[in-house]
């Protein structure tokens, strides 16, 4: 391997490289976006417990739904994303519409990374106190409500390394949508490969976009994450003003008697 | 009549009996305190009452409703208020959206009023000055002030209380036992699961000793405290005070 040849496999098909780069970005993020929010309904949803005075009508629905999104995660976690890119692709494209590479690119990857989050999602709601959940129900709030507005806002937060972590996998695992021939950086390494015959130098290269492009993410998912945690990292202050001062004096009178 | 009317309730986990038998009332703006030792079901007792555990067997009659034939837990759940033993402040959120949150959810008030709410009750158990404050950054004596005013902003008929200075170092359990004490003056209907014996001597209308799932002794504080009748009344006592 040469590196001068490194050198002019970029200077000559930069370009190319810049598209393949392009597109495996926008497939990763809108994927990972995506099915963020397809995991946020799904693990939500299985992680609601109705109450005891549910109607049995809701809790045959809820049972039915559950079952159905065990069986959408089982089967989506369980089968390579490249094989559900290749059978979905071509079952819509004879079956149904003549769709955009794309498009079939950017819903495949979203409902496998929806798989994937859901699980993520569910993890981090069961790490919420359950304390938090209780001080909500007693104040008359809906578990629908305190889903929304308690649990999934810290959820959230705990499962932020995993959520992104996930798009760190699908700037990576996009590759495999090379096999429906969208014009992401491995299929257009492959292209320059086969140009160049110089199959060990272009790859190199790939190797050191991905690299870079997964060590960016990372900085930019520490910083944020960093942000989240900030307002948590204060150190307990002490209550000087006068009227809490009574409260506190009358406190202590009164566990002196 | 009594607000809160509870008989012959029995409840266990899988086989463990946790409360067996267990009849009490509390009368409009009383204050009963329960103590016992741990594990004697004082708690579970609270909880049953809030609806987060179902009982077996009995009954218990709250504002003229039994409650475990309510269809609409959330309309019950406003009128009794809950402050827990670990605060439970929604981490999410500071200090005054913990107060807002359920005003404006589940009262279905503006957020403007809400928010009069809960500085209004902010001010009164003295966390004012903390509006802006996110829970973790609070002391435990003001995080339970907070819990306080978030339970009275929803203007609740009863306020139950599970063992609110458990959790607090000695010299902020006198903070958080003063603010219920203020509550009990402007007659608030309260049941206070507690260790503090002084507490409960001060301002409770009637102690209630439970052990073992059994209440062993029911009274005015002076009798339980001064004069208990029962031995193992006795026995707790010395061991306490």
């Amino acid at each position: 391997m040469s590196f001068q040849k490194c050198f002019e496999i970029i200077l000559k098909y930069y370009p190319s490289f810049l598209l393949g780069i392009r597109t495996t970005l926008i497939v990763a993020l809108s994927g990972t976006l995506i099915g963020l929010i397809i995991g946020l309904f799904v693990g939500g949803i299985r992680a609601i417990k109705l109450d005891k005075t549910a109607s049995g009508l809701n809790k045959t629905l809820k049972a039915i739904i559950d079952a159905i999104l065990k069986v959408y995660i089982e089967v989506f976690r369980g089968t390579p994303m490249m094989v559900q890119a290749v059978f979905i692709y071509y079952l819509v494209y004879t079956n149904i519409v003549h769709w955009n590479k794309m498009v079939a690119a950017i819903f495949v990857i979203s409902i496998n990374t929806g798989a994937y989050m859901a699980e993520i999602v569910r993890s981090g709601i069961q790490a919420v106190d359950p304390g938090q959940n209780e001080a909500a129900r007693s104040l008359g709030m809906s578990s629908m409500q305190t889903m929304m507005n308690i649990v999934l806002p810290q959820a959230i937060k705990n499962a932020f390394p995993a959520i992104g972590n996930e798009l760190i996998v699908n700037i990576k695992d996009s590759s495999v949508l090379m096999i429906i021939s969208i014009t992401e950086l491995m299929f257009q390494s492959n292209s320059i490969a086969g140009t160049t015959y110089r199959f060990t130098e272009t790859y190199f290269v790939t190797a050191m976009i991905y690299l870079s492009l997964t060590t960016i993410s990372s900085i930019i998912l520490n910083a944020i994450e960093k942000k989240l945690n900030h307002t948590r990292t204060s150190l307990p202050q002490s209550d000087t003003n006068a009227h809490s001062m009574t409260i506190a004096q009358k406190g202590a009178d009164y566990a002196d008697n | 009549m009594p607000i809160i009317e509870v008989n012959n309730v029995r409840k266990s986990f899988d086989k463990l009996g946790v409360l067996s038998d267990i009849s009490f009332t509390v009368e409009k703006g009383e204050v009963v305190c329960l103590i016992g030792p741990s594990g004697s079901g004082k708690s579970t007792m609270l909880r049953c009452i809030n609806l987060l555990e179902d009982i077996d067997e009995g009954q218990i009659v709250v504002l003229g409703q039994d409650i475990n034939k309510i269809k609409d837990i959330n309309a019950y759940r406003k009128q009794v208020g809950m402050v827990f033993q670990q605060f439970n402040l929604f981490a999410n959120m500071n200090v005054i959206e913990n107060c807002i949150l359920a005003q404006v959810k589940v009262l279905k008030k503006d957020r403007k009023s809400a928010e009069e709410t809960a500085m209004e009750q902010l001010k009164k158990v003295g966390m004012g000055d903390f509006v802006y404050a996110y829970p973790s950054t609070l002391s435990g004596g003001q995080k339970q002030r907070v819990a306080i005013a978030r339970a009275l902003c929803m203007n609740p008929e009863i306020l139950l209380f599970d063992e609110p200075t458990s959790a607090l170092d000695p010299e902020m359990v006198g903070e958080v036992l003063s603010v219920i004490k203020d509550l009990a003056n402007e007659d608030m209907t309260m049941i206070v699961v507690t260790h503090e014996m002084g507490f409960a001597k001060d301002v409770a209308d009637k102690v209630i000793f439970m052990d073992d799932g059994l209440i062993v002794e029911e009274g005015k504080p002076e009798q339980i405290f001064n004069n208990p009748k029962n031995e193992r009344t006795r026995q707790f006592l010395s061991r306490i005070l």
